[in-house]
């Protein structure tokens, strides 16, 4: 390193370029919002018709000895529905930024693209008409994969004809999305005996999420969100234009129809086991591009941490107000649709 | 940097057929011509922006089709017309982007990444608003930065395609005495598609003007600004004069040419 030369060099040209402030706040920031999650998630087992102390919580949960009764509630019951709500808000958040990022375009999100009615009705006539998919099961992801893959693509090209437009892109996603909700609403009909599962599912609920949907769900979180974390790059390239991104030496249209399959799977898979949970894969992504900027190599990791801090602030709240009456999906639907309107008013105001 | 007879068009619509064109390396190259005469169209074939129909693409004796794609971009940088990147993207966020093409192993920066990300920035002079977001920039400063993420490709040749629209009198000058400076000092071999003749004929060592497709004349700025170019493409009437500080030629447009006139024989 002290190969001295005696001549002075240069300043190196990296030195010279300013430390980013957006990126020296990321990792504070991302740190603050799991401990939140830490936090809230403790706060969240305790909540319920036998409410439990934040140190009763951590006692069960650490396997210090307390009341065999709460052990069950909190190990049979809070605790794996908390943690599918975080994978679900996590997965669904990264999708939402994926899907904003690559169609560079502000109102995409899996509801608004259709592939969450899409992976919605394939889940129901799954379950309506092949028995051994019940509710949940291992297999479920996979046909919910496919409705959401269809119904996903089909909007894209829909919407790709011409000029895009980014508020035609959401159109054909609502449009699409409400004739396929009504498929599904078909179903049901004809399905009086699972049909109060059904409409949940269509809001979208984390109601009696155990272990055995954990289960079912973390394989897919243990691809999909690694495996969209090392596309942000990629993902960086695809916001600048189909132009500057060949000219970066990208293959666009593969690149893209990878990162929407990823975006997709990631989707379609948490669907699969909580129902279509709106808004909530289009409002965490906007919170985190206002913390952290538009660089998706930050924005897709605050994505999935702010949006999985929301949805189980959300069901908090459900459970807080309601006691569990209302679906979580009612809530974010509640809040997100304001936000939904607000920003298309930015939009066309701009 | 060669096109062989190449055809290009958007979709069915052919623009150019049997076009040839070499391009000589250290040099700035000028494309002009009028609105849909197929300059830019040239430019993004040559680029690989648009698919050829038919014809070759040479990149240092290569065939373009048979390079991957990122190789082609570790040699050659593009800047589309008018790019458009999200509203809060930083500049330096921008231009670090310049280096995928060389990315290692889990695409992380290195240090040669970071040296020539803040070459980029030094040389457009827009290292002292790296952190600022693109939306907050003016007109020329972001065509600045979009060039210096072409830079950070670190390469040999560059291409712009109208690299001062949309931009006032003084930031278009401001970026031409950029692209001059570039190819001054780091060598570089620079195409670019220009719309206005007089700066085309000020900056570029050589002007290639196209009409309907094809090139109609091909040369140094003193060959090609010549009264009966400009009627036969613009069908305009002009003054030549040679700016005496620079030597190169300026033209003052006093006519149309009408069509009548050009039946009549006036």
């Amino acid at each position: 390193m002290s190969l001295s030369t005696g001549v002075a060099p240069e300043k190196p040209f990296a030195e010279k370029i300013p430390a980013n402030p957006l990126a020296r706040r990321f990792l504070p920031l991302l740190v603050a919002c799991l401990l939140a999650i830490v936090v809230l998630l403790i706060l969240y087992i305790g909540l319920g018709t036998v409410s439990l102390s934040p140190g009763e919580v951590i006692a069960a949960l650490v396997n210090q000895p307390v009341e065999t009764f709460h052990r069950q509630i909190v190990w049979d019951l809070r605790f794996p529905r908390g943690l599918v709500a975080i994978l679900v808000g996590a997965m669904l958040g990264l999708a939402g930024a994926i899907l904003q990022t690559i169609t560079r375009n502000p109102l995409a999100s899996p509801d608004l693209t259709g592939v969450s009615a899409g992976a919605v009705l394939a889940s129901v006539l799954g379950i309506a008409f092949i028995p051994p998919l019940a509710a949940g099961g291992p297999a479920l992801p996979f046909v919910a994969l496919a409705g959401g893959v269809v119904v996903g693509a089909t909007v894209y090209f829909l919407s790709r004809q011409g000029r895009s437009d980014p508020l035609r892109l959401a159109l054909n996603g609502i449009l699409l999305g409400a004739i396929l909700n009504s498929g599904s609403s078909i179903v049901l009909i004809f399905d009086q005996e699972r049909a109060a599962n059904i409409v949940l599912w269509l809001i979208g609920s984390l109601n009696g999420r155990v272990w055995s949907h954990f289960n079912t769900l973390w394989p897919w979180a243990l691809v999909g969100i690694p495996l969209a974390l090392g596309c942000a790059g990629l993902a960086n390239t695809l916001n600048l234009g189909d132009d500057v991104a060949t000219g970066l030496g990208q293959n666009v249209e593969r690149a893209r129809a990878g990162l929407f399959f990823i975006a997709v799977l990631l989707a379609s898979s948490a669907v699969a086991i909580v129902g279509a949970i709106g808004f909530i894969g289009l409002i965490g992504p906007h919170i985190s591009r206002r913390l952290v900027g538009d660089d998706a190599r930050r924005l897709l990791p605050m994505s999935a941490v702010v949006t999985a801090l929301l949805l189980l602030l959300s069901d908090f709240i459900v459970q807080a107000i309601t006691k569990g009456s209302l679906p979580v999906g009612a809530i974010t639907a509640l809040l997100g649709a304001p936000f939904f309107l607000y920003l298309i008013f930015r939009r066309v105001k701009a | 940097m060669a096109a062989e007879n190449v055809r290009v068009g958007y979709g069915e619509k052919i623009i150019l057929s049997e076009l040839s064109l070499e391009i000589r390396r250290g040099e700035i190259t000028a494309l002009v011509g009028p609105n849909g005469s197929g300059k830019s169209t040239l430019l993004k074939g040559m680029a690989r922006l648009l698919k050829l129909h038919s014809g070759t693409v040479f990149l240092e004796g290569e065939e373009l089709t048979k390079m991957a794609n990122s190789e082609i971009a570790r040699r050659l940088a593009v800047l589309p017309q008018a790019p458009t990147a999200p509203a809060g993207l930083t500049v330096g966020e921008l231009v670090e982007q310049g280096r995928y093409p060389h990315a290692g192993p889990m695409r992380m920066l290195r240090k040669q990444d970071h040296e020539a990300i803040g070459r980029a920035l030094e040389l457009t002079g827009t290292l002292e608003f790296a952190n600022r977001p693109l939306e907050n920039l003016s007109g020329g400063e972001r065509q600045r930065a979009w060039i210096a993420l072409t830079l950070a490709q670190a390469t040999p040749v560059l291409f712009l395609d109208e690299p001062t629209t949309f931009l006032d009198i003084g930031h278009q000058l401001e970026v031409l005495e950029l692209v001059g400076q570039l190819n001054r000092e780091q060598g570089m071999t620079i195409v670019m598609v220009l719309h206005d003749l007089n700066q085309a004929a000020q900056y570029a060592h050589r002007m290639v003007v196209l009409r309907k497709g094809s090139i109609v004349a091909d040369g140094a700025p003193a060959e090609v600004m010549t009264g009966e170019v400009l009627e036969k493409v613009f069908n305009i009437k002009a003054h030549i004069v040679t700016d005496p500080a620079s030597g190169r030629p300026v033209f003052l447009p006093y006519a149309v040419v009408k069509n009548e006139e050009v039946g009549r024989g006036q």
